[in-house]
């Protein structure tokens, strides 16, 4: 307890200083000014994003292989925050392309696969939704997460194969080509907050899984018990038939 | 600072999100858990 | 017993059940012949455009015909729950995936068989010279869209709302191989139709991936 209350105030501590790099010691970048800021969040939320996915993709092999609860826990866990990640990527990245480039949406490889991927892993809450018997939940949406991330470099690739044979407006991403050091150090900083951020959440989620599985098997337990009537010492004194 | 409402925006949302998510995550473990306890008191008391 | 054979006898049944009936396969059929139909009401298109957008419109009727004709797949079998049955006979589950595979890829090409020369005269694309090629393309496109297909049928036959919840699995996994389809299709209505070895090889790489997941996935598809 004491343990995670230490970690929140490290990791608050590191929103702060993030949020603080991020806005006022970053250097101002010459075209795009104060806007460009809104990169110290919106590339470390994808980091995030794809860190998540890869525990899920491990979380679902991991349950098909062993059947054991906690990786089923573990992947709808991860699919919820990595679809978090995804919406906030989603949404800074039109506020910065917005002001910049004057268009809020273009359909270029990147975008395309981020937003493919978003409904997929949506796809993935909604079939565990709608799936209700709890084992066939498990398999099945881990089946379904392991072919989604199999597609994922897939949906890349014939994005990008695509895309490059139609000539599209070139969509600088900033991503780090010749970044000035002092804008590489701040971004460092903000990748390991929003990483820590997430991790955060993910285990957060991840308990609430296991408390809630946990729930179940007592409600289950309660109502096997009241189905037995109370003839259980009986069939233990041997008498056969009747 | 030009466009200052889309960085204002921008540090809301992913501030906000991953919050209100924190929250309603941290809530619904209260509830398990007081579920929980209530459930295994019923178990023991049967 | 192998799988192969197993399939087969299995594929055997599939095609029995469904040319009694001829259902599915009619309204497969009539259904992307309605898409085809409506494209040209909402768009009417000329001849040039015809060319350029007769790719997307094809394919993307055959994906919405093909993911509503994977439904019955498997929740046919849950009415009599026959694939228990299945499951208990000396064959892998394997076996029978894949003749339900070889059994939808057989429907999804006959319909696409009656309607490619019907898009063709409605829309003014002469097939002439293409023939061999475009039925490699659509061969490819085709056992892609169903060896997926035919696996997300049998995910979502455990699930509330499977009709709609089928196509909407389906279709976000199946964006490459439209991308693919549409392009290599694309490719071969040009004025110099050309095989496009990229696409192609593309459309080769989609299957294999998603044919072996579905070949290693398949015991706990099917597991109960």
């Amino acid at each position: 307890m004491k343990a995670r209350w230490f970690f929140t105030m490290v990791i608050a501590a590191l929103i702060f200083l993030a949020g603080y790099a991020a806005l006022f010691v970053a250097p101002d970048e010459k075209t795009m000014h104060a806007v460009q800021r809104i990169f110290y969040f919106h590339l470390p939320s994808w980091i995030a994003m794809f860190s998540a996915l890869c525990v899920v993709f491990y979380a679902n092999v991991a349950y098909l292989v062993t059947k054991k609860r906690k990786f089923d826990a573990l992947g709808v866990a991860g699919v919820e925050v990595g679809v978090m990640c995804c919406t906030i990527g989603l949404i800074t990245g039109p506020l910065w392309a917005r002001p910049v480039w004057g268009i809020w949406w273009t359909w270029d490889a990147r975008l395309t696969t981020t937003f493919i991927l978003w409904i997929l892993y949506i796809s993935y809450l909604l079939l565990r939704v709608l799936l209700e018997d709890p084992e066939k939940k498990a398999t099945l949406s881990a089946i379904f997460g392991i072919f989604a991330f199999l597609d994922v470099p897939l949906v890349y690739l014939s994005n990008r194969l695509w895309r490059t044979q139609h000539p599209q407006p070139v969509i600088a991403g900033g991503n780090g080509s010749g970044l000035d050091p002092l804008m590489g150090k701040v971004l460092l900083l903000c990748v390991v907050a929003v990483f820590c951020v997430m991790v955060l959440v993910y285990i957060d989620r991840y308990r609430l899984e296991l408390l809630r599985n946990e729930c179940d098997e007592l409600k289950f337990e309660i109502e096997s018990r009241n189905t037995q009537p109370a003839n259980l010492g009986a069939t233990s004194t041997g008498r056969a038939g009747s | 600072m030009k466009n200052f409402e889309f960085l204002l925006t921008a540090w809301i949302v992913v501030w906000a999100v991953f919050f209100a998510y924190e929250i309603t995550v941290a809530r619904r473990i209260t509830q398990v858990r007081e579920e929980i306890a209530r459930l295994r008191q019923q178990l023991n008391g049967n | 017993m192998t799988t192969v054979r197993a399939a087969g006898i299995l594929l055997g049944k599939e095609l029995r059940l469904e040319f009694r009936s001829r259902e599915l396969l009619s309204a497969t059929i009539i259904f992307a012949l309605v898409v085809v139909v409506l494209f040209s009401f909402a768009f009417d298109p000329t001849a040039a455009e015809s060319r350029r957008y007769g790719p997307g419109l094809l394919w993307i009727a055959f994906l919405f015909a093909g993911s509503l004709m994977l439904n019955p797949s498997f929740s046919r079998e849950q009415n009599n729950e026959t694939l228990d049955a299945l499951r208990l006979a000396p064959i892998s589950p394997f076996a029978i995936l894949l003749g339900k595979m070889l059994a939808n890829f057989i429907f999804m090409s006959v319909a696409e068989l009656i309607l490619v020369p019907v898009f063709a005269v409605l829309y003014n694309i002469s097939l002439a010279g293409i023939v061999w090629r475009l039925a490699l393309v659509l061969m490819l496109g085709t056992i892609g869209l169903t060896v997926t297909g035919t696996v997300f049928s049998a995910v979502s036959a455990h699930a509330r709302m499977r009709e709609l919840l089928l196509p909407l699995l389906l279709l976000p996994i199946l964006t490459p191989l439209l991308i693919a389809s549409v392009e290599s299709t694309a490719s071969l209505f040009q004025e110099q139709p050309a095989l496009d070895r990229t696409w192609v090889a593309f459309l080769a790489g989609f299957d294999i991936v998603f044919l072996t997941a579905s070949w290693l996935l398949s015991d706990y598809l099917l597991d109960e």
